[in-house]
């Protein structure tokens, strides 16, 4: 196989992998410093991850991906040519990128009425850095989703899938991290 | 990829999910930390790779999805050795 078969064997774009690849390491390097630094203050660490909402991190997890089923599904739908299931795929795994940034617009918020702000404690300021981040990337996503259910070419649609799926693969990556190591 | 392979990596991704949840409530965690990190981490590290293989579509491409499973493997031992540290220590 030469390289360019190598890299024709990539499915959609090679620049859009580099971005995934990118921000991939880009949070994995934010997950890696968090835990070292949880090496020197382990029970502080603890104590401060019981005051987060570990149900709805939970059902923020089964959104996102529901999300991102619908997501790959549109993408199989247009390439099968069902244009107007395709979109109605894409408009449905919007709202639910909605339905994950209001829950955890809601979970910010009751940190805020709880007096718990970035500087409480380190934990808080890699969980606001880290999950505020990848908020941003999911508002960004619903963005995409929602032009290419317009703009609703093949590649368009392949690409802001793509994009979205990084979205899906930061998060299984960064609840269990977060939330979940006690 | 067909419909019903994504709906079967749909499935196992909930089910996965309500897997970590379930075992971030349940009593394992005092008695034994390790084995419930590890666990969680495997569940993890189990869905990342349906999403790269599934929705991302690398199960058309195996040279390409065993690379991106070194690296995720990778990632997730180093994560998790990060959080054996303290309690191994």
């Amino acid at each position: 196989m030469t390289d360019k078969d190598a890299l024709d064997a990539l499915p959609g774009e090679l620049l859009m992998w580099i971005l995934i690849v990118s921000e991939v390491l880009v949070f994995g390097a934010g997950l890696i410093v968090f835990l070292s630094v949880r090496i020197t203050d382990p029970e502080g660490f603890a104590e401060a991850q019981d005051m987060l909402d570990r149900t709805a991190a939970g059902i923020n997890t089964i959104v996102l991906i529901t999300s991102g089923f619908l997501a790959a599904l549109a993408n199989a739908l247009r390439q099968g040519g069902a244009r107007t299931k395709a979109r109605f795929c894409l408009v449905a795994a919007a709202l639910l990128g909605v339905v994950f940034l209001w829950i955890k617009g809601a979970e910010f918020a009751s940190k805020a009425a709880s007096g718990i702000v970035w500087d409480t404690h380190v934990f808080f300021n890699f969980y606001f850095m880290l999950t505020g981040f990848h908020a941003a990337h999911v508002a960004a996503g619903v963005v995409l989703l929602v032009l290419v259910a317009w703009r609703d070419h093949v590649d368009n649609i392949e690409d802001a899938t793509a994009f979205w799926h990084m979205v899906d693969l930061i998060w299984v990556l960064l609840f269990p991290v977060i939330y979940l190591l006690q | 990829m067909t419909h019903r392979s994504l709906y079967i990596a749909w499935a196992l991704l909930v089910a996965l999910s309500f897997g970590s949840t379930a075992l971030s409530a349940s009593g394992i965690w005092a008695q034994w930390p390790i084995v419930a990190g590890v666990a969680v981490m495997a569940l993890a590290w189990q869905k990342a790779r349906i999403i790269l293989a599934d929705y991302m579509g690398l199960q058309r491409a195996p040279r390409w999805r065993r690379g991106f499973d070194v690296c995720l493997t990778g990632l997730c031992l180093l994560m998790l050795a990060l959080y054996a540290a303290p309690l191994v220590l």
